[in-house]
């Protein structure tokens, strides 16, 4: 029933030295569908696709708020998402109660990574099988972060995580050098574009099976020091949705270049 | 006597009938296809370096740093699978920390290593759990001059009798690797990784057991080490790594830092002219 | 000498009578320190513009006995941050290595020790809370200095008690008697920072210490001052007192010698 003698457990080394169990882990993030997440100057921006198990079902939750200054987006099993999703709240509502402090992106990153390894090291226990984008703002900035069923945590300029990814990843490596100067909009029109990337033929984002969620540095001048974490789903979904469009019947004439205002 | 097919290798804390414990050994085959990470023992300082290669250009640049401070004096730098690394330096500094709680001063190199040794041989002890799958390079420097002991608010009084040996040499850098088994040796000079064999040659020639190569030297020669550890896997790119700590009087006052960008640019530079130099040579002899 | 070694080195009993051991409470409830020994005199403090004047004078006392005379409590954290320190002295020790293995373990981080002086406060006065709350208290009254989040000069101060308060200017024990009304005659509420230069705000805190040094008995004229600015912290700890006039204790009378 086994591949092979070594992958029955996650404490056993194959004769390469690789981990099955934990690559095994690393496939589940690749059932679950795609989920994008990009960083600019400003702001980091959260996109995903939502599925529903059948047509009068509701449609999964994809992008969950951790705190106003960070949210995760998932692409797995959810439920280990939701174990993850909670620790992370215990730990960042802990950091605002005795520092007054929103933690720090690659503090808490680090901690997860941390409880996915061990998972990786001792017997009874199994690698997590899902895959976070971790996006937000501390003081150092914007941040987003991958993570992985294996522990390993990357910090990254855009990423993309699930079912057809690689579409979207190959979207964000031609476009990198342009959004990173680009505006709040523009990064969101980017990531759906990406997102778009993934879809099969038949399918097409709308209200029903976007999510995008946004939080940033504040503008100058306004209230506060971050533009607090912002999702949008359903009707709320429309004129990002009509951006898109927009920016697409826009780039047609000049190939892969983007212009939103003209 | 082969370990594959003979069931031997299948759990860890067993003994093969020749003594060899194979899940230890593959765990070894983990920390070789891992980036090239070295460290030198200079005579006033340590510095780490390691090789990252780029796997994706959505990476963000000059992030995901892979060398640890542990305490203000330590460093730890490994290779092989990155989480368990990760692990390896959370364990350091809670020792550290620890050592802090007892002692209120901070923990000599040595003692780290020793502590870290032990943690690393206790996950070859049982079945329940697999070994480290990293090779770890741990650097310090320990203070060469008296220090205070730490929540110390007064100086005491400026005369007595005191026991003290004035002039006893005290403190200066360490350098120890610790294996997936948990054998530890103090080094010169430690490589681990993909590219340890070239690395190991290469520090075999700076002589390091002389003790005169000074820490900006060392900087520029870690450079050029993993610069040449690299030629094998030229193909893909490569960023450079590298953290220093100094004597006292030196530029991070004992502190274990992130060589600073102009000093590691300038040390990358003398690397691939070095390295540019070596193959004009190498058309001569042709 | 006799054969018994746990009697050697003790009061003999024939001398000082036998060893009264009641106050070694072996039943009832559990207890803890209730009052501290070692302790330290005012903090002072105030906002200026641009930065944050802390100072305290150089004595531990035990009890009226000015035992230390050298002992420096303004505690420096991280780059932009200094706790000044009130209260028992053993406590301020090991609220001083909390701090350093605070600062140790946010400089993990590559971006370094990110918390500010206004975090390093809540922190504190969390830790004062959970304590007294315990009914084992740190036996202190701190005066935090630095900046906020925004980059505006902080100075808050909490208690044994975890209480807090903050103001433009601050002072602990004798100086909330003695300095305050000092600082509230040169810095009028309605004065904002901005107005207060940093030579103003050190000058301030001379004339508060040397009041403090003529009026509290448990002072000496040896103390340690730090100016916090966004430059860095300038800390200096080995200070005398300058133009003391002791003219008007001539004209007290009822203490010391003189009897009329």
């Amino acid at each position: 029933m086994f591949r092979n003698n070594y992958d029955n457990d996650a404490v056993t080394f194959s004769p390469q030295g690789r981990i099955f169990q934990v690559e095994y882990a690393q496939e589940a993030v690749k059932q679950g569908s795609v989920v994008v997440g990009l960083v600019n100057k400003t702001h980091c921006v959260l996109v995903g696709l939502k599925r529903n198990a059948e047509e009068l079902s509701s449609y999964q939750k994809k992008i969950i708020e951790i705190d106003s200054h960070m949210a995760i987006a998932i692409a797995g099993l959810a439920s280990d998402a939701r174990v993850l999703s909670n620790f992370m709240k215990q730990q960042s509502l802990g950091s605002k109660m005795t520092y007054g402090r929103p933690i720090p992106l690659d503090r808490i990153v680090g901690q997860i990574g941390d409880r996915a390894q061990t998972n990786t090291q001792h017997y009874g226990k199994r690698p997590y099988g899902v895959g976070l984008l971790v996006g937000g703002v501390d003081e150092a900035g914007p941040h987003l972060f991958e993570f992985q069923p294996s522990g390993l945590t990357h910090e990254m300029s855009a990423c993309a995580i699930g079912a057809r990814s690689q579409m979207a990843r190959t979207y964000l490596e031609r476009n990198l050098d342009k959004f990173m100067d680009c505006s709040r909009d523009e990064l969101i029109t980017h990531g759906l574009r990406a997102l778009k990337e993934t879809l099969s033929q038949d399918k097409e984002l709308t209200v029903d099976n976007t999510s995008v969620g946004v939080v940033g540095m504040a503008a100058e001048g306004a209230k506060g020091r971050i533009e607090s974490f912002k999702l949008y789903e359903g009707q709320e979904t429309v004129p990002l949705l009509e951006a898109l469009e927009q920016s697409e019947s826009a780039g047609a004439g000049e190939g892969e270049s983007m212009e939103v205002d003209s | 006597m082969t370990s594959i097919g003979t069931g031997y290798d299948l759990s860890n804390s067993v003994f093969s009938p020749d003594g060899r414990n194979f899940q230890v050994e593959y765990a070894v085959k983990a920390v070789e296809n891992g980036g090239t990470a070295i460290g030198i023992r200079c005579k006033d300082g340590v510095v780490l370096a390691v090789e990252k290669i780029i796997t994706s250009k959505l990476l963000k640049p000059g992030s995901n740093k892979r060398i640890a401070t542990v305490d203000r004096h330590v460093g730890i730098v490994s290779a092989g699978l990155v989480p368990d690394g990760r692990h390896f330096v959370s364990r350091a500094r809670d020792e550290a920390s620890s050592w802090r709680g007892t002692y209120k001063a901070p923990i000599p190199t040595s003692a780290l290593a020793n502590r870290l040794g032990g943690y690393v041989q206790a996950y070859t002890l049982y079945s329940s759990v697999r070994p480290f799958g990293v090779t770890s390079i741990v650097g310090g420097w320990d203070c060469e001059a008296e220090l205070a002991v730490d929540g110390q608010v007064g100086s005491g009084p400026k005369s007595g009798s005191g026991g003290k040996v004035e002039g006893a040499p005290a403190g200066g850098p360490g350098l120890y690797m610790i294996e997936p088994s948990g054998l530890y040796w103090g080094y010169y000079g430690a490589a681990t990784g993909k590219g340890r064999q070239a690395a190991k040659a290469e520090l075999e020639k700076l002589d390091l057991t002389s003790g005169k190569l000074s820490l900006s030297e060392g900087v520029k020669e870690a450079a050029r080490i993993i610069y040449v550890a690299h030629e094998d896997s030229k193909d893909k790119e490569f960023e450079l790594e590298m953290s220093w700590i100094s004597s006292l009087d030196g530029p991070t006052n004992g502190r274990h830092e992130e060589v600073p960008k102009e000093i590691r640019e300038e040390a990358e530079r003398f690397a691939k002219r070095a390295l540019e130099g070596e193959d004009e040579e190498e058309q001569m002899e042709e | 000498m006799d054969h018994f070694p746990g009697t050697w080195g003790r009061p003999r009993n024939d001398v000082y009578g036998a060893y009264d051991p009641t106050y070694l409470q072996t039943t009832g409830p559990k207890t803890h320190t209730s009052s501290p020994a070692v302790t330290g005199t005012s903090v002072i403090g105030v906002k200026f513009n641009g930065g944050v004047v802390l100072a305290t004078d150089n004595l531990a006392s035990y009890g009226s006995l000015a035992r230390f005379t050298d002992v420096k409590r303004l505690r420096v954290f991280g780059d932009n941050a200094v706790v000044g320190f009130g209260g028992d002295v053993s406590d301020m020790q090991y609220i001083d290595r909390l701090l350093e293995s605070i600062d140790i373990r946010e400089n993990y981080s590559t971006h370094g020790n990110m918390l500010n002086a206004k975090n390093l406060h809540t922190y504190l006065a969390k830790v004062f809370y959970k304590r007294r709350s315990e009914f084992n208290p740190l036996w202190n009254h701190v005066l935090v200095a630095g900046f906020d989040v925004d980059g505006k000069p902080f100075l808050s101060s909490a208690d044994l008690l975890g209480t807090t308060f903050s103001a433009p200017h601050l002072a602990t024990g004798f100086g909330a008697h003695l300095a305050v009304p000092i600082l509230r005659r040169r810095f009028p509420e309605e004065m904002p920072i901005e107005e207060i230069t940093r030579e103003e705000a050190v000058s301030a805190l001379k004339d508060c210490l040397k009041v403090l040094f003529y009026r509290d008995a448990r002072s000496i004229d040896k103390y340690s001052i730090a100016v916090i600015t966004k430059e860095g912290i300038d800390l200096k700890e080995d200070e005398q007192i300058e133009g003391q006039s002791w003219a008007f204790a001539e004209r007290i009378r009822g203490y010391g010698r003189q009897t009329n």
